[in-house]
């Protein structure tokens, strides 16, 4: 049976720092009351404003930054009432936290050409990704799509970060004119992709359905990191399961729980 | 300073999980202090497995949670090979949870769980609120609830809960026809039945149409019914329905409960039972009582005419 990571923590942890990226999103720094160890890229917390404010339930936010010690960071975007909790917290503050959970994207592949095919925020996890990859393999890429260039958050960071980075907006403000999809189709036509390589994605609905679509179409190794409605993040409650399919790893029962078996699933384990 | 009794189980602390909201599976107890969890009552078990409802199966609304998890389980034959030796050897009571949709399905699932040595005791869910199939719940019936109840005594002599829903008019004689029929200990209750719709999309916002609110704006509902049941029944009533703090647990323990579930706050601090059980020590110490003096010592307001 599918467990609980055995490193995942709960408790209180001070914001020491809020930033904002653009109008509509935010970068939280949190110092932890404990390390809690290496960490897998794609990894993720549930987070909540520990004076009560806000929803019921936290919200599963991924890891954008960690430092190996108490610091750790979430690129979050504000779109509703457990954002705007979250965003409306100031340094001093606290959060109740759960961390690490979820598997993260998978390490058999690091020896591998690799690229990570992020839309907007679904930006988050790969900064780690890109900075743990580094190590080993050189052979690494970056498709960074949003609306447009206000969209592309923390563009900088991952501008410094190893790996190739290509742009794309949808209204061609800033590098490829397209989506992330579009833009992996054509660095791969155009020769400086393999697709061969393995994919990753992250990113909002619409461009992992399309991603989907083109992996299969194309039947290149393709993971995805989903986003369902979570009511735990532990496993616990049977909110959060995403169809499996029915020759996959996972084809003994009709769901997965993407809070403990995901978020990151290969493409050929779900129906998606 | 917390140990309390639910008739002949012997606990450590007041405090048990729900079922459905601390899963089939150990390793959330991590998050716990030794003793500050009482009992760990497990997710609802079928005879049958059951895939469950649709998706999105969660949505919230101010102060609660609605879910439609429609008993998502892998039936009784797995619960038996594979979930249940996980729980051996733990220092707290494990309580299963049996569900079913006729008389014989809850006596197969107690005599089951008669049978597994890690199972201290069983609570029949009489309740669940979202399982579709046009009949009424079992709870909402006195003469259901007897039926299922008294077969489910001859199945077991291990102490038997039967957990009762909010959603009827009065509360009485269906705790009274659980304390006839032989049953140890009631739990009231459930999630309250409600629905949520967004206009935009004209749907409801909930894969299975209608749901089962928890949390704490179902709390005054639970108080009133625990409230009911203490009153019509002689044995321990286990109080269940938006409990996040330790006044609640106290709140509940004045009403007459003997003992509290935490279901949805553990969603926000999976180390809930450990917060709440470290704040009854000191409101206890500070407050010079016990939970035993405080238990049942509710003053209902006199008439003034
Ligand atoms: C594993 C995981 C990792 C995540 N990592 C991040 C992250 O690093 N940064 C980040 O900003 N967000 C991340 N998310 C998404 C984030 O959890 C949601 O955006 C958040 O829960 C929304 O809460 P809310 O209360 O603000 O919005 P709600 O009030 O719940 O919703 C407001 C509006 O946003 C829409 N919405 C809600 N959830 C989502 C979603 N998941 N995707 C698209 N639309 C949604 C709703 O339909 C609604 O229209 C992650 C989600 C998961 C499951
Ligand atoms: C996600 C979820 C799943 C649940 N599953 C079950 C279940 O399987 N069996 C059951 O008897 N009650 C189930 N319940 C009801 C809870 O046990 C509890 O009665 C209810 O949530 C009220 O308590 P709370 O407000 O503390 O959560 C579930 C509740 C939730 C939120
Ligand atoms: S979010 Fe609760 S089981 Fe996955």
């Amino acid at each position: 049976m599918v467990s609980l990571s055995a490193d995942a923590r709960c408790g209180s942890a001070l914001i020491t720092n809020t930033r904002s990226c653009g109008n509509d999103a935010f970068v939280l720094e949190l110092q932890l009351s404990a390390p809690i160890g290496e960490l897998r890229a794609g990894r993720f917390a549930m987070l909540s404003p520990e004076n009560g404010a806000g929803p019921v339930i936290p919200r599963p936010i991924s890891i954008y930054d960690y430092d190996g010690g108490i610091k750790i960071s979430f690129l979050i975007q504000i779109l509703g009432r457990g954002t705007r909790v979250l965003a409306a917290l100031r340094p001093g503050h606290k959060v109740s936290i759960t961390v690490p959970l979820g598997n993260g994207f998978p390490e058999t592949i690091f020896n591998r050409e690799a690229v990570a095919v992020a839309g907007g925020v679904g930006c988050a996890p790969f900064l780690t990704w890109l900075r743990q990859r580094e190590a080993q393999s050189k052979n690494t890429h970056m498709i960074y799509g949003a609306r447009s260039a206000d969209r592309l958050y923390e563009l900088d960071a991952f501008q410094q970060a190893p790996g190739r980075l290509v742009c794309a907006t949808d209204d061609g403000s800033l590098g490829f004119v397209g989506n992330a999809v579009q833009a992996v189709q054509t660095e791969i036509a155009e020769g400086r992709i393999s697709s061969d390589a393995v994919f990753l994605a992250c990113g909002p609905a619409p461009l992992l359905h399309g991603f989907a679509a083109w992996a299969r179409e194309q039947k290149v190794e393709a993971y995805l990191s989903l986003e369902t409605y979570m009511g735990c993040g532990i496993g616990v409650c049977n909110a959060c399961p995403t169809p499996s399919s029915e020759s996959g790893a996972f084809s003994d029962w009709p769901w997965v729980k993407t809070c403990i078996q995901g978020p990151v699933f290969r493409l050929s384990d779900i129906r998606f | 300073m917390l140990n309390t009794r639910i008739g002949s189980l012997e606990l450590s602390s007041p405090l048990l999980t729900a079922s459905g909201t601390f899963g089939h599976d150990p390793s959330a107890l991590a998050f716990l202090k030794p003793g500050d969890l009482g009992a760990l009552v497990l997710k609802t078990v079928t005879l049958e497995p059951r895939h469950g409802n649709p998706t999105p199966r969660m949505c919230e609304f101010t102060g609660g949670v609605m879910n439609s998890i429609g008993l998502e389980n892998r039936g009784l034959e797995h619960f038996q090979q594979v979930v249940a030796p996980d729980f051996s050897g733990l220092a707290m009571p494990v309580i299963g949870n049996a569900g079913g949709h006729a008389v014989d399905d809850y006596v197969a699932m107690v005599g089951a769980m008669h049978e597994m040595p890690c199972i201290q005791a069983i609570e029949v869910n009489l309740s669940c609120p979202n399982v579709a199939g046009g009949s009424l719940p079992f709870a909402t019936d006195p003469d259901a609830i007897q039926r299922v109840m008294q077969a489910c005594r001859e199945a077991t002599d291990k102490p038997l809960w039967a957990k009762l829903s909010p959603n009827v008019t009065r509360m009485a004689p269906l705790a009274l026809a659980c304390e006839s029929s032989g049953a140890d200990a009631i739990t009231v209750g459930n999630t309250v039945l409600g629905l949520a719709v967004d206009w935009r999309t004209r749907k409801p916002a909930l894969g299975a149409g209608f749901g089962g609110m928890s949390g704490p704006a179902i709390r005054p509902i639970a108080m009133r019914m625990v409230y009911e049941a203490v009153q019509a029944v002689n044995i321990p009533v286990i109080a269940c329905g938006g409990a996040q703090s330790a006044d609640d647990i106290l709140d509940f323990t004045v009403v007459g409960a003997a003992a509290v579930q935490i279901g949805t706050a553990v969603f926000r601090r999976p180390d809930a039972f450990s917060i709440i059980a470290a704040e009854l020590r000191q409101i206890l110490h500070q407050a010079s009582t016990t939970l035993d003096e405080l238990r049942g010592s509710l003053e209902w307001p006199g008439r003034v005419s």
